[in-house]
């Protein structure tokens, strides 16, 4: 019988180099003949950009080159150019020169001459849409797709005027969907709400900044990053390096942290790949905190207007959500668009209307964040439920089971469907872990200057994909190679999504190897690194590869012992006759044959569907072993979906604005617990960031100048160890997703979105104010505590 | 008293309006930073580079450091700071730079058993002080230290960046306070931030390693 | 192009009339350096650049604490603020100050930052620190005190062109404690009270102390004054470590059994120096301490604040921060 992996404890291999200091980042490597590059940064929100002399830097001693725009290919708006004399935001990288040291690099871009034409810029996408209001690109503030050209869309002055200060104006959106009749059921609902609301951008702020180092030999295109993902890398860096893929070769063994800034190509890792190719030595750029502001993306802010229409039992009649996003200079994220799935999913409301609008801003450019969209909208229409629930006489954990969606739902104007759905599992496990019933007797409950806030909240990601490629390889050490595509970005899904491998080839994991971060060890064509997915995706594409291999060693074992394929088994890392175990042949043997036999037993021939990165990949293991290799065919129908619910008693003191999470409780639909201890890691540390999500992260711009205040992480203020609390109690519904082989899916995105709204729902039980934004500072609960006016109008970003 | 809240009326047009004076604005910006540069050239001090070396009256640059129990003979410019010259010199990589000013924790060392952020540290300064690393706090011939164990039986690192700091300021903890409380190892990691989330799990660690130390 | 400090002549005297001439001689392109942890973010930023650092560092007389005959205490410039956060004697007579040194930055920070340098830092507006030509910076403009400027975190009282406020947490702790500063020069040493240490934009827009090019802060004397009185701190902050002020307060205050007989108030983060409410001290003294006492004390804190736009929620913060402190 094989050993069972899935849903046990287990040390992944980098665990222990991590404690020890010996796991490299980008930053860690040295290459003989390494010099350093460095950026020159636009000083202003947007410009247009002369270089005028560059002859006193490059005089210095020590100055090895120069890389402006011309040097790399264009980019044309809304791409991100790797660099530009037309940068549309603070920070972005107009040139870069390489010296024998940093400090050479840095004292000559300050003797480069550049004049600069500031141009109009926008930070504010209420602003942009006013008539006459600037556009944050020269061709204007909004593209419909991505292949099309931006244009310059206005709303009329009418629209704002008729929605007044409080409310959201609405002219001509972006985006627009309908299902049902929403008028008709907000005349006929118990209750409505109806009311704007501001969910601010905010940054990553991973620790690692996304520093990279690049060579070039024999042609070949090395680069170095720090990146989520690993094998998704491949085809952007190709494209970006103007080289077939076979040239790129990519080594990302580590990666100190991305949230979704480092899933795919960057265009700042063009500029040492390029400098490197034009001064002929390798080139490490690396990048500050500051510049990881500005360079590292950001999730995208949210004004709305969001109404709820609900029924006398609660359930969720209608929802009319309009939301303005602020992009970055560039495509931005469809975060808007995945907050309506969410709306539509989690609350299955059955008339629903949506509108989005997407605008350009002159802020960093926006890239996917934890939960792109389904958190930034959980934490609004959390507290709207709360409200709701009060008001109809109902205790607030059932208004949501009542609404939660089941395994038949079909949601969105997509008629989407889902593989599964223990929403209302999680939240009965949740609310009994956390003593719910007990605990709300304390909501309001008063010590003195501090007040008691209970706190509920819910999140959904879709967190699965499927159709992409495995590959393992059998060699004569008698080994079973995994050959992950997937990035190392802290999850350890690279790790555990390799199990079934293990488990399926009945091989112990003492005897498994996992081949990993380093484009030459012959890694597969995966999904990235983002949107919770890869503990879905990549169970099946192990599970395609490892059953390939299963295939090839029972046709050897039949060619060498008799009889057919079918007749074998395989198990404790040998094939064997099922009628006559002791027809038997280890997987070194094997292994061997394998080699001997070539053509498909050793990889030299492979099927044709697979991908491109895949067939690159084959090169690096064709004749090591017995090779299996696979596009991942299983059947899928529906999204996946990550659902996560968060529980939280706080204490606010009413005097100082400050609350102190006194509990929190977490648990998940992720379908069956692949990894018990990443699994509870996630939840913790996905409910820590969203602790901050909600409280003090913070992404402030002068509105004068566009001058950035929060470039450094006191000013970001990502939560510290003495923010959140020091325990925190998690768990898993642990039923199996039916669309996995492994009955797994992921859940990393929601686990953020939950302890945000959850927080804030507290907040709001506590403070009993509709703040309607988010975050929640404590200057905002001193004044509304201190029954003042808020400094900030309703629709304000930025502050 | 209060010059403006939120009954003003949200006019978008004023700062279309304030373009132009805006565009006054940047020029000014940018002027202040080329005469900066300027001072810098008076002052002659952005003259020098790494091949320079100090002026009279300037420390030595070739100097010993003690790192990891080895006397450690390096040339240290005046500039430079203690996690250059570990990551960069002494070939020391686990010493992460996460914000190199003081904000994060991930460069923490210690010296002379006390914690510090060796990016905001001239190496200079430390005198013949004694540096212990995250490739120090082991046995001699290799062995974990019982936190480090620890870490990775709690799967404390998530994405491992910080993990050399949380590391360091444990042992330090330890090594004055043996047998803390949850809390006493809270407030020690006060200054290593974590952004992947994994608090819970790192003073799990320590609590545990304390206890078996 | 930050974060690579230009390059600078490193000197290590070992005492402190050495120091003190070696900064004569450098004039305005002379930088003391203390623990370096303000320092050191000036130089990477690339605004501030001395030619000449003096690391005050390796003389031995600008540390440790001394007792006093009077029974206050002499706390060298130089002492770490974790040195000072665990001195018994500190502990027990003035422990207003230790639970302000618990409260600054982070542990890290602390065990290399100095008292004398968290002291003397310089203001942290972030218009400021980034380096534009802002009055502070020796310019012509505060772009914090603009129709539009981002200013939660500046002041409420003593604006004059610059809001930046004071970001110190032992700063105000010193203050209510009748603290003195020892400064040293070429020409001698001079005493001078928090008081006067400490000064606003009126008086010296493009610096918080008096200290001028050539001076050293040598010690920090607490008179036997506040020895062992009743003491309370509070910094609220958006984060809990590693954050500076939204406001933050100290008190001491002597009690004879529930009358306040005399006390010291002093809040930070809302003027460009440690704000002593002399008000509501002399509203208070003679008074029972309870909550009447409280709300009267608290009514009159922050009167006379000069909000700014995104500012104005630190006028019930401080009238909370006194209420509470009151009201103990």
């Amino acid at each position: 019988m094989a050993e069972k992996l899935m849903g046990k404890n287990f040390t992944p291999q980098d665990v222990r180099a991590k404690v020890t200091g010996t796991g490299k980042y980008t930053e860690d490597f040295r290459v003989d003949g390494m010099c350093y590059v460095k950026m020159l940064n636009c000083p202003m929100p947007s410009a247009n950009v002369t270089i005028v002399d560059t002859s006193e830097a490059l005089a210095m001693d020590g100055v090895l080159g120069i890389l402006t725009s011309d040097d790399v290919p264009p980019n044309p708006a809304p791409g991100f150019p790797i660099l530009s004399n037309e940068p549309r935001q603070l920070g972005q990288p107009i040139l870069a020169i390489a010296a024998e040291t940093e400090s050479i690099a840095a004292e000559a871009l300050e003797k480069v001459k550049l004049t600069y034409e500031a141009q109009p810029f926008s930070l504010d996408p209420l602003q942009s849409l006013y008539p006459g209001g600037p556009d944050a690109l020269t061709e204007g503030n909004f593209v419909k797709s991505r292949s099309e050209s931006p244009v310059s869309h206005k709303w009329s002055a009418r629209d704002f005027a008729v929605a007044g200060e409080e409310n959201m104006p609405m002219g001509e959106p972006g985006m627009e969907w309908n299902v049902g009749d929403v008028d008709a059921a907000f005349t006929d609902a118990a209750y409505v709400i109806d009311e704007s609301f501001v969910v601010a951008s905010s940054t990553h702020q991973a620790l690692e900044p996304r520093s990279t180092l690049s060579y070039w030999e024999n042609g070949k295109c090395f680069i170095y990053g720090s990146s989520q993902s690993q094998s998704w890398m491949m085809p952007g860096l190709a494209s970006m390096m103007q080289v077939p893929l076979s040239d790129i070769v990519y080594i990302a063994e580590f990666c100190g942290g991305g949230f979704g800034a480092k899933a795919s190509p960057y265009p700042t890792m063009g500029i040492p790949a390029y400098m490197s190719k034009k001064i002929n030595r390798p080139c490490m750029l690396r990048i500050t905190r500051a510049e990881e502001y500005h360079i590292g993306g950001s999730r995208p802010g949210f004004q709305g207007q969001l109404k709820v229409g609900f029924d006398k039992a609660g359930k969720v009649t209608a929802i009319d959500c309009y939301i303005v996003q602020s992009n970055g200079p560039n495509n931005g994220s469809g975060d808007y668009s995945a907050a309506a799935g969410a709306l539509a999913l989690v609350y299955t409301p059955t008339n629903m209307r949506f509108r989005g609008m997407p605008v350009f801003t002159n802020k960093p450019y926006i890239i996917s964040q934890r939960g792109p969209g389904q958190n930034q909208i959980a934490c609004i229409m959390e507290p709207f439920m709360d409200r709701a629930a009060k008001q109809l006489g109902i205790d607030r954990i059932m208004i949501r089971e009542i609404n939660a969606p089941d395994h038949d739902v079909v949601f969105s104007n997509r008629k989407s469907t889902v593989t599964s759905s223990y929403l209302r599992d999680a939240l009965i496990m949740g609310s009994e872990k956390f003593n719910w019933k007990e605990k709300i007797k304390l909501s309001g409950k008063r010590n003195g200057t501090k007040v008691i806030g209970i706190g509920v909240g819910q999140a959904y990601h879709s967190a699965g994909s499927n159709g992409f490629d495995g590959l393992v390889t059998i060699r004569p050490d008698g080994k079973l190679y995994i050959h992950s595509g997937v990035g190392n970005l802290g999850t350890y899904s690279y790790a555990s999504a390799s199990r079934i491998a293990a488990e399926t080839l009945g091989c112990s994991w003492e005897n498994t190897v996992i081949e990993r971060g380093d484009s030459r060890r012959g890694l597969p064509w995966v999904l990235a690194q983002f949107g919770s997915n890869t503990t879905f995706t990549t169970t099946r594409t192990n599970f395609a590869a490892a059953n390939a291999a299963k295939d090839k060693l029972k046709e050897i074992a039949a060619m060498d012992l008799g009889g057919t394929a079918e007749d074998y088994e395989v198990d404790n890392e040998t094939v064997f006759l099922k009628s006559d175990p002791a027809k038997v042949m280890t997987f070194a043997q094997a292994a061997t044959r394998a080699i001997e036999l070539g053509g498909v037993y050793d990889g030299h021939e492979y099927p044709d569907d697979l991908h491109d990165v895949t067939k690159a990949a084959m090169a690096h293991v064709q004749g090591v072993g017995l090779v299996g290799v696979s596009k991942d065919k299983m059947p899928k129908e529906g999204s996946v979906p990550a659902l996560a619910t968060g529980y939280a008693m706080i204490e606010v003191d009413t005097e100082t604005g400050k609350y102190e999470i006194l509990e929190y409780t977490s648990t998940v639909d992720c379908g069956t617990v692949m990894h018990p201890q990443s699994l509870d890691q996630q939840i913790r540390g996905g409910g820590v960031m969203g602790m901050g999500m909600a409280s003090t992260d913070r992404m402030v711009y002068d509105p004068q100048n566009g001058l950035c205040a929060t470039v450094g992480l006191y000013q970001t203020k990502a939560p510290s160890i003495l923010d959140v609390p020091s325990t925190m109690d998690v768990g898993a519904v642990d039923k199996p997703d039916p669309q996995s082989p492994a009955g797994v899916k992921g859940v990393g995105e929601p686990v953020m979105g939950c302890a945000a709204a959850a927080i804030l729902s507290a907040i709001a039980d506590a403070t009993g104010t509709n703040f309607n934004r988010t975050p929640v500072d404590p200057d905002m609960i001193v004044n509304a505590m201190a029954g003042r006016p808020q400094s900030y109008k309703p629709l304000q970003v930025n502050i | 008293m209060q010059k403006k809240f939120s009954s003003d009326r949200f006019d978008p047009l004023s700062t279309v309006r304030d373009a132009l004076s805006r565009r006054h604005f940047i020029k000014g910006v940018i002027a202040a930073g080329t005469v900066a540069g300027a001072a810098g050239l008076v002052t002659g001090c952005s003259d020098s580079s790494d091949s320079s070396g100090g002026a009279a009256g300037s420390v030595e640059r070739l100097i010993t450091v003690n790192v990891n129990g080895k006397a450690r003979p390096v040339d240290v410019m005046p500039n430079e700071t203690l996690a250059h010259t570990l990551r960069n010199k002494l070939g020391l990589t686990g010493t992460k730079i996460g914000c190199d000013r003081g904000s994060c924790g991930a460069c923490t060392v210690m010296i002379d058993g006390v914690t510090n952020n060796s990016c905001s540290v001239l190496t200079h300064t430390l005198r013949g002080a004694n540096v212990i690393t995250v490739e120090g706090v082991g046995g001699a011939n290799g062995e974990l230290h019982p936190i480090q164990q620890a870490m990775i039986e709690e799967l404390a690192p998530q994405c491992g960046f910080c993990t050399p700091g949380q590391v360091v300021s444990g042992v330090s903890l330890l090594q004055r306070n043996p047998n803390p409380t949850r809390e006493e190892v809270r407030y020690a990691l006060a200054g290593n931030l974590c952004r992947c989330g994994a608090y819970n799990n790192y003073v799990d660690a320590i609590v545990k390693a304390a206890g078996s130390a | 192009m930050k974060d690579m400090m230009p390059n600078f002549n490193l000197v290590q005297p070992s005492d402190v009339e050495s120091a003190a001439n070696i900064l004569a001689e450098a004039g305005e392109n002379g930088w003391a350096m203390a623990g370096g942890q303000d320092s050191l973010d000036w130089f990477k930023d690339r605004i501030k650049r001395p030619t000449t650092v003096v690391d005050l560092s390796g003389i031995e007389a600008l540390t440790g604490i001394r007792e006093m005959a009077d029974g206050g205490v002499e706390i060298g410039a130089m002492t770490t603020l974790t040195d000072v956060e665990n001195n018994a004697v500190i502990k027990e007579k003035f422990g207003l100050l230790a639970s302000a040194e618990a409260r600054v930055a982070s542990p890290q920070i602390r065990n290399k930052g100095t008292l004398g340098g968290n002291i003397s830092q310089d203001a942290r507006c972030w218009y400021y620190r980034s380096g534009i030509d802002c009055y502070r910076a020796g310019g012509t403009t505060c772009y914090a005190d603009t129709p539009e400027g981002m200013n939660r975190e500046h002041c409420l009282f003593g604006a004059s062109r610059c809001v930046a406020v004071s970001p110190s947490d032992t700063a105000i702790a010193l203050t209510s404690l009748d603290a003195s500063m020892v400064i040293q020069n070429s020409s001698g040493e001079t005493v001078v009270a928090a008081a006067d240490y400490f000064i606003g934009p009126a008086i010296d827009i493009e610096n918080m102390t008096i200290l001028k090019p050539g001076d050293i802060l040598t010690a920090i004397r607490i008179p036997a004054t506040w020895a062992g009185a009743d003491f309370y701190f509070e910094k609220i902050a958006d984060r809990n470590t590693w954050d500076f002020a939204l406001v933050n307060i100290a008190t001491a205050m002597k009690m004879n059994g529930n009358i306040i007989e005399d006390i010291r108030i002093t809040c930070g983060a809302v003027e460009c120096v440690p704000k002593r409410l002399n008000v509501v001290e002399d509203i208070v003294r003679g008074s029972e301490r309870n909550e009447d006492t409280a709300n009267l004390g608290a009514g009159a804190a922050a009167r006379g604040a000069v909000p700014l736009n995104y500012n104005h929620f630190k006028i019930p913060l401080m009238e909370n921060l006194v209420r509470k402190a009151l009201r103990g």
